[in-house]
């Protein structure tokens, strides 16, 4: 009797898994490097209006191209949608993905172009995400505190115990500051910088977003991140205001690239333009991402800052994306800033 | 209805020792019986002495370290208990509890190929049997300790087992239930001729129901035979005390002239049937119903004391200390006027006295 | 009369086995198919001769793959007993010899011969450049591994192992390969991977430099430096964590037991539910309370004109979180402790004129040690594997099992770091659980039959009383507070800004809609749900099935290896959650098992998980079941599976829905194993609650854990329905007394008596 139950139980289980996992005639596996709602959300969209089963996995971008080498041998994927561009492009230097010139190149962004060539058009820029911070306006001015304008205003002793930022060492998005103060500042000046930033700060999160979420909820008054991070927040109703910082800054490029090997190369093919038409990249904002698209004509809420306002710095992808670069800044990092005491 | 029959076969040990995992000492230490078909032998010893280890051996739940199995002349020595013929009913009974006594009854049969008709015709002619129709559908703890042990024992029947044994089946019983199930338990063997091995720890039950007993005692075999031989004539001095009660005397073996043996016990001498014994120091076994108390100073006696007497009812027991230590006698003259600190005169019958190995 | 005479001229098992072999070796794909277990598509898409799906025998033929040929080979072999028995010493040095030989030679092969060809150096030196590769195993390689074990046990059987029981050896067979595959082998890869360096080399220096760096081991704190070791910072949580759970519990156990507290049954049930709550659910109340902007801090700060801070984050946020939700544990722990103490040693106590302080101080209290090392552990290693609350409670205070998390998954993607913080974790648990055994060693003081003897646990002495009152009652009321704002935060529009009352938050997670093909589950959360119910109510019943069967092997089998077996099964306890997640990464993301991504590894980690408590329930039910029911079984004439199924399952009922109740419990619950096990496809509710916890959408991820409390609570319930009950008498085999309370007599590894209850999230 139970046994025949748990029997039941087990074949109807076995029978929704089957049923779930039944393949359609076309499909499309895709490697998504974004937030799991935008992947969901694109991977569905792109079912509905083409037909084709999208087999998606998400993880992150280092995650990603470390899988493609892997398994470069016997690739499994057929699409690499999303992620930020340093991995994009190391990926096409060692010719892990395939050279693609989409129909769409002339609609988007400069900056995405460049992208396109730098790499011999083996990826291309689907949107765009500069670094800045954002603050509680409440906890500002609870705490009678200046509004912060400008990296250099982050060391004011005013501001101690005010800032979080993430660890370079778990999160890109820290080191993407650490790249960007260094190439502002020039490294030895801007090693000073992160050692005077370091007194400020309260906490160094794991992830990258989260200093910014911490001051959505009110736990700190300021978080650096990148700037559609704290859009999302305002988005969500939190009392946060995004600041790009007056001396200019980095940014980075999320990428979509084919994988060489492709199984389904066709449906790649036709996802990786329609990935980037204009109303595609404007649906982003409703999964609650709020980065620059790159096809000029789309769409982005009237929340998120113009990425033509701001001024960004010639962010040297190539040398601050490759692995040495990055152990000996973290290293740097490591012993001369984190170490010392608050 | 399906009629429950016997397929009785032998058993037979040869050269039999079991020493369990870690023990230093074997269980069972190179026995060797043969037990015939259609006969009910016991095994009859004290805690610890190996009869225990020796029916589960029977039954295929422990296997030998060395020595050979036949039941019914073919080797089981490597058999499980699953594959021999032999039914086992046990000391706790052993029933499902989970199942009714139906249920437990026929559990056997399936196993057995029987399908799902003949297992249950055979169950009710099993229940039948031993007087339990009517109680199928109960579960075993709705059932008396009395009933419980009669369902232990049609489920084991109704396999038609070459071997039957039971391991103290009716240690958890009371006093007269006892002496019932016991002889119902011999009815339905000698009725069906099943071959039964019996294992229990009280000798009046054992001098009861069997055809045969194997008094065992550390590991070894101490006797085997009927229970009349047992009583009578035991071989030494731990049956004779185990059997019964018995008063053990050193004496003296004088001559030994064929089969008679001359022996001295302190100032008496006795013709006694020598049992193989030879000339010098021996013992004798006397049961304390052959033990002739009379008045002090008769001829062919030796002198003793009362130093105790109890009444209890159909006879009177005495305590009597004498030059060879402390006897043991019964007198079922309760009129008798003994009284503690007589002088009394202890006479031996022709019959009395066995003469054992000192 | 037995008719079960019919002779096979060869053993059926045997015949039986080598048909199995043949189905996976020439029937099946060998390898796995891409689109997961229960994907079938293969058959419609050029099985059996397209390459991808092809049977071995195929590719053999095809000349493909030629080194799985042998195998074939081996399955025939068997075929040369015709008309040998069993006991014919031939037919078991013959099995054992050929299935040994096939089941080393299928290991090998998926061991050598990997994506790139051989995996192996010296391989490649050997023969050269293979030009071929492998991907991971299938059906066929299941079937004909599964093949030679059972062919193996059958050999083993028959030259006499355990009495030549078919049944009893291959379960041992099964059990050990089970174990050595799922939990041996991830962590022997884990230590292997520890050692290597970034280009793929083996490095003891590099490993030892990671090993001994001061991020893990500094003690530049206790000098006044900014922060010590990670290390460091794990062990100190765990042990305040184990101990005050420890001193908590027991005053919960004493207040119920001995006070003569009316309410016991309520309390009980709340101190059920910090065990059914995701952990980290509890972290973010604890935010949401003590936060710098959170209710308590900013009133306290309010009335006494104090600058808020950031006190809760690091140390002491993480202590109130881990012993909210881990007292409970040692809660179930004591209290079976606490009843089992004789209330006849205390009576004796008292009449040899001691107190009834005297009394509690020297006889109660001392009874009670092996419960109170018990109910540390516990803490202890809850604490160590703890996930949810340091990712959000941690500050600056980081632990091992958050750095681990994002030694791989972070920027630095380095494995081997995650692997050594991993043996760095497993070094303490796995030490703490040695010092407890050697600590109790055989001191059990408490029956496990469950037979209380007449008498009356005394009265506390009034003074003690009064104090766990007021102990107790405090944190009562704290409980009763954070899981108010569970509660109530899963209703508030946007916590700390918008504080109106909605049901947004249901809506978006849970919300149901109609299409054309029926019902329509939109709401966000549906997904990761119904996955997790999948999941779990697949994972419970394996879990409970083979924890009952190693349960049976260990209390009614005997064989040689019986204690090593037994400690290889109890191991997985002593085993973080984390640990498993990337050991398992490491074992099953490449071939001959490669089970990343699918909804099969995430079974197999909730299996071996929870194993060892299925393992302990039956243990101790049936340790209660007279062993002559077995024999009695035997003797007439059922084997022992039949046994094992009709007469000792049935009595273990109890047992079963605790094993049940239990891994379906923490399979919901868990996290920190399955947070690097999920993928898109197999989303679990946990991880999905992280996510949201990390996008700020606190109002969902509340939500969806009252809902997830409230599902469990429900399906518990279903269970012991399903399970069931049927009157079984005077027997005194306990029947499960409201199962959902997870109070079952689950005694820890080394602790023969003392009935223990494991659980909690992990």
């Amino acid at each position: 009797m139970i046994k025949r139950a748990i029997l039941g139980a087990g074949i109807l289980a076995a029978g929704m898994w089957a049923a779930s996992s039944s393949a359609s005639a076309e499909s499309l596996t895709m490697y998504c490097g974004v937030d799991e709602v935008w992947c969901q959300q694109t991977a569905r969209a792109f079912e509905e209006k083409t037909g084709i089963t999208v087999n998606m996995t998400r993880k992150s971008a280092g995650e990603i191209y470390a899988q493609l080498r892997a398994e470069a041998a016997n690739p499994k994927a057929d699409i690499w949608w999303g992620g930020t561009g340093d991995p994009h492009l190391q990926a096409s230097e060692e010719g892990l993905t395939v050279e693609y010139k989409s129909p769409l190149l002339n609609q988007l962004q400069p900056w995405a172009i460049k992208q396109a060539e730098t790499s011999g058009y083996r990826t291309v820029g689907i949107y765009s995400g500069a670094l800045g911070f954002g603050y509680n306006k409440d906890l500002l001015a609870k705490n009678n505190l200046p509004e912060p304008k400008c990296w250099a205003d982050l060391i004011k002793p005013e501001y101690k115990g005010h800032i979080q930022v993430a660890n370079p060492n778990s999160s890109g998005t820290a080191y993407n500051m650490l790249a960007t103060i260094v190439q502002l500042f020039g490294e030895d000046k801007g090693f000073e910088y992160m050692k005077a930033l370091h007194k400020n700060v309260n906490q160094y999160t794991k992830s990258g977003s989260a200093p910014i979420k911490a001051a959505g909820l009110g736990e700190t008054t300021i978080g650096i991140v990148f700037i559609h991070d704290a859009v999302s927040q305002v988005v969500a109703g939190f009392p946060i205001v995004p600041v790009t910082p007056c001396e200019g800054t980095g940014y980075e490029i999320g990428s979509e690239s084919i994988i060489k090997g492709a199984r389904n190369l066709e449906a790649a093919k036709k996802f990786y333009d329609w990935a980037l038409e204009a109303d595609v990249q404007s649906m982003a904002q409703k999964a609650g991402s709020f980065q620059v698209p790159s096809n000029k004509a789309a769409k982005t809420s009237d929340k998120a800052p113009d990425l033509s306002t701001i001024k960004l710095i010639d962010y040297d992808f190539k040398k601050y994306g490759s692995s040495e670069e990055r152990k000996r800044l973290l290293k740097k990092w490591d012993e001369e800033v984190a170490s010392l005491p608050q | 209805m399906a009629e429950i029959r016997s397929n009785a076969a032998s058993v037979t040990f040869d050269h039999v020792t079991k020493t369990y995992p870690g023990a230093s000492m074997p269980a069972v230490d190179d026995i060797s019986l043969a037990i015939e078909a259609g006969k009910l032998v016991t095994l009859l010893g004290p805690s610890g002495c190996g009869k225990t280890t020796t029916l589960r051996m029977i039954a295929g739940l422990e296997m030998p370290s060395s020595g050979r199995i036949l039941i019914g002349g073919k080797d089981v020595t490597r058999l499980p208990a699953t594959d021999r013929d032999v039914s086992m009913v046990f000391q706790s009974y052993a029933l499902f509890p989970h199942m009714t006594v139906m249920e437990n009854v026929s559990y056997g049969l399936r196993f057995s190929g029987h399908d799902k008709k003949e297992a249950a015709s055979r169950a009710h002619a099993g229940l039948e049997l031993v007087g339990l129709t009517g109680l199928e559908a109960r579960l075993p703890s709705e059932l008396s300790g009395g009933q419980q042990q009669r369902v232990a024992v049609a489920r084991a029947l109704v396999l038609e087992p070459q071997v039957l044994l039971f391991d103290e089946p009716l240690s958890n019983l009371d006093a007269k239930l006892r002496r019932h199930v016991r002889e119902e338990i011999r009815e339905i063997q000698t009725k069906l001729g099943l071959t039964v091995v019996y294992v229990t720890h009280d000798q009046e039950e054992a001098l009861a129901v069997s055809d045969r007993i194997i008094v065992m005692n550390k590991a070894v075999i101490a006797q085997d035979g009927t229970p009349r031989e047992l009583y009578d004539a035991p071989a030494n001095a731990f049956v004779a005390d185990f059997i019964g009660e018995a008063n053990i005397l050193d004496c003296e073996v004088v001559s030994v002239e064929g089969d008679e043996a001359a022996v001295r016990l302190g100032s008496l001498a006795l013709k006694l049937p020598a049992r193989g014994q030879l000339v010098g120091p021996a013992k004798l076994a006397v049961r304390p119903s052959r033990i002739e108390i009379g008045p002090a100073g008769r001829p062919r006696t030796i002198a003793g004391r009362l130093e105790k007497v109890t009444y209890v009812g159909s006879h009177l027991e005495l305590i009597i200390g004498t030059p060879h230590g402390q006897v043991f006698a019964i007198s079922h003259n309760i009129d008798a006027p003994f009284q503690a600190g007589d002088s009394v005169g202890i006479g031996f019958p022709e019959r009395g006295p066995v003469l054992i190995k000192a | 009369m037995r008719f079960r005479e019919t002779r096979w001229p060869i053993e059926p098992v045997a015949v039986l086995w080598m048909a199995v072999g043949w189905l996976g070796f020439a029937v099946l794909p060998w390898y796995g198919i891409e689109d997961g277990f229960f994907g079938f598509s293969w058959l419609f898409d050029g099985y059996p001769s397209d390459s991808e799906f092809a049977p071995a025998l195929v590719l053999a033929l095809k000349g493909e793959k030629l080194w799985l040929a042998p195998l074939g080979l081996l399955l025939v072999v068997p075929l040369l007993l015709w008309g040998r028995t069993k006991s014919d010493p031939v037919f078991s040095r013959l099995l054992i010899i050929v299935s040994a030989a096939g089941f080393g030679w299928l290991l090998f092969q998926g061991f050598a011969i990997g994506l790139r060809g051989w995996q192996f150096g010296w391989l490649t030196s050997l023969f050269g450049e293979l030009g071929d590769r492998q991907f991971g195993m299938g059906y066929g390689a299941l079937l004909v591994s599964g093949a030679f074990l059972f062919l193996f046990t059958l050999g083993v059987a028959a030259r006499g192992a355990v009495s030549g029981d078919v049944f009893v050896v291959g379960s041992i067979g099964f059990v050990v390969a089970m174990v050595a595959i799922f939990i041996f082998m991830p962590i022997l890869m884990m230590l292997a991977n520890a050692m290597q360096t970034d280009d793929g080399g083996y490095s003891p220096v590099a490993f030892l430099a990671k090993l001994f760096s001061s991020r893990l081991w500094s003690l530049a704190c206790l000098a006044g430096g900014s922060r010590c070791g990670v290390a460091w910072n794990s062990l100190l949580l765990a042990v305040l964590v184990g101990l005050l759970t420890m001193f908590l519990g027991l005053v919960f156990a004493l207040v119920v037991t001995r006070t003569g507290f009316r309410h016991g049954k309520l309390l009980r049930a709340l101190t059920v539910l910090p065990i059914i709550t995701p952990a980290f659910v509890i972290g973010l109340a604890i935010i949401l309370l003590f936060g710098l902007s959170g209710a308590v801090t900013q009133s306290v700060a309010g009335a006494f004109g104090l600058q808020p801070t950031r006190w809760v984050y690091g140390l002491p946020g993480l202590l109130i979180a881990q012993v909210l939700a881990f007292t409970p544990i040692a809660f179930l722990v004591l209290m079976g402790v606490v009843e089992g103490v004789s209330p006849s040693m205390e009576e004796a106590s008292q009449t040899l004129r001691a107190s009834r302080w005297q009394t509690f101080w020297t006889v109660s209290l001392p009874l009670m040690r092996p419960g109170l090392a018990n109910a540390f552990l516990l803490g202890f290693i809850e604490s160590m594997a703890d996930f949810g609350n340091p990712l959000v409670l941690s500050g600056n205070y980081d632990v091992l099992s958050t750095e681990i998390f994002f030694a791989i998954v972070g920027a630095q993607n380095d494995a081997a770091l995650a692997a050594i913080l991993a043996l760095v974790l497993l070094a303490f648990t796995l030490g703490a659980f040695y010092a407890q055994r050697f600590w109790i060693g055989r001191r059990s003081y408490t029956t496990v039959t469950g037979k209380g003897d007449a008498g009356v646990h005394p009265r506390l002495p009034a003074g003690l009383t009064y104090a766990l009152y007021v102990i107790a009652g405090l944190w009562t009321a704290f409980t009763v507070l954070v899981y108010t704002v569970i509660f109530y935060g899963s209703f508030v529009k946007l916590w700390g800004v918008d504080q109106s009352l909605t049901l947004e938050h249901y809506r978006k997670a849970f919300s149901v809609g109609w299409n054309e093909f029926g019902i329509h589950w939109s709401g966000s959360a549906w997904s990761s749900f119904w996955t997790t119910m999948e999941i779990t109510l697949i994972s419970a019943p394996l879990t409970a099935g083979i924890g009952l069967l190693t349960a049976y092997l260990l209390v009614r089998q005997n064989f040689r290896g019986k204690n090593a077996f037994e400690f290889a099964t109890m191991l997985s306890f002593a085993i973080p959650g984390t640990v498993i997640g990337v050991s398992y990464i490491i074992a099953f993301n490449v071939p001959p098992i490669e089970l990343t991504g699918t909804g099969i590894i995430l079974v197999l980690s909730f299996i071996f998980r929870n194993m060892p408590v299925g393992v302990r329930a039956g243990v101790a039910s049936m340790s209660q079941i007279d062993r002559s029911l077995d024999e009695s079984s035997l003797t007439l004439g059922a084997n022992s599976w039949q046994t094992f199924r009709r007469v000792i399952l049935p009595l273990l009922r109890s047992a079963m829905l605790a094993a049940l109740v239990y891994s379906f419990v923490r399979a919901m619950t868990a996290i920190s194993a399955v947070i690097f096990l999920v993928s898109a496809r197999y989303d679990l509710s946990t991880s999905y609650i992280v996510g949201r916890v990390e996008n700020n959408e606190y109002g969902i991820a509340i939500a969806y854990s009252t809902v997830l409390i409230v599902v469990m609570l429900m399906v518990i319930g279903l269970m012991q329905l399903l399970v069931g009950s049927r009157n079984i008498g005077r027997r005194g085999i306990q029947q499960g007394d409201g199962g959902w309370s997870v109070r079952t007599n689950v005694s820890l590894p080394g602790t023969a008596g003392g009935p223990t209850t494991i659980a909690g999230a992990g």
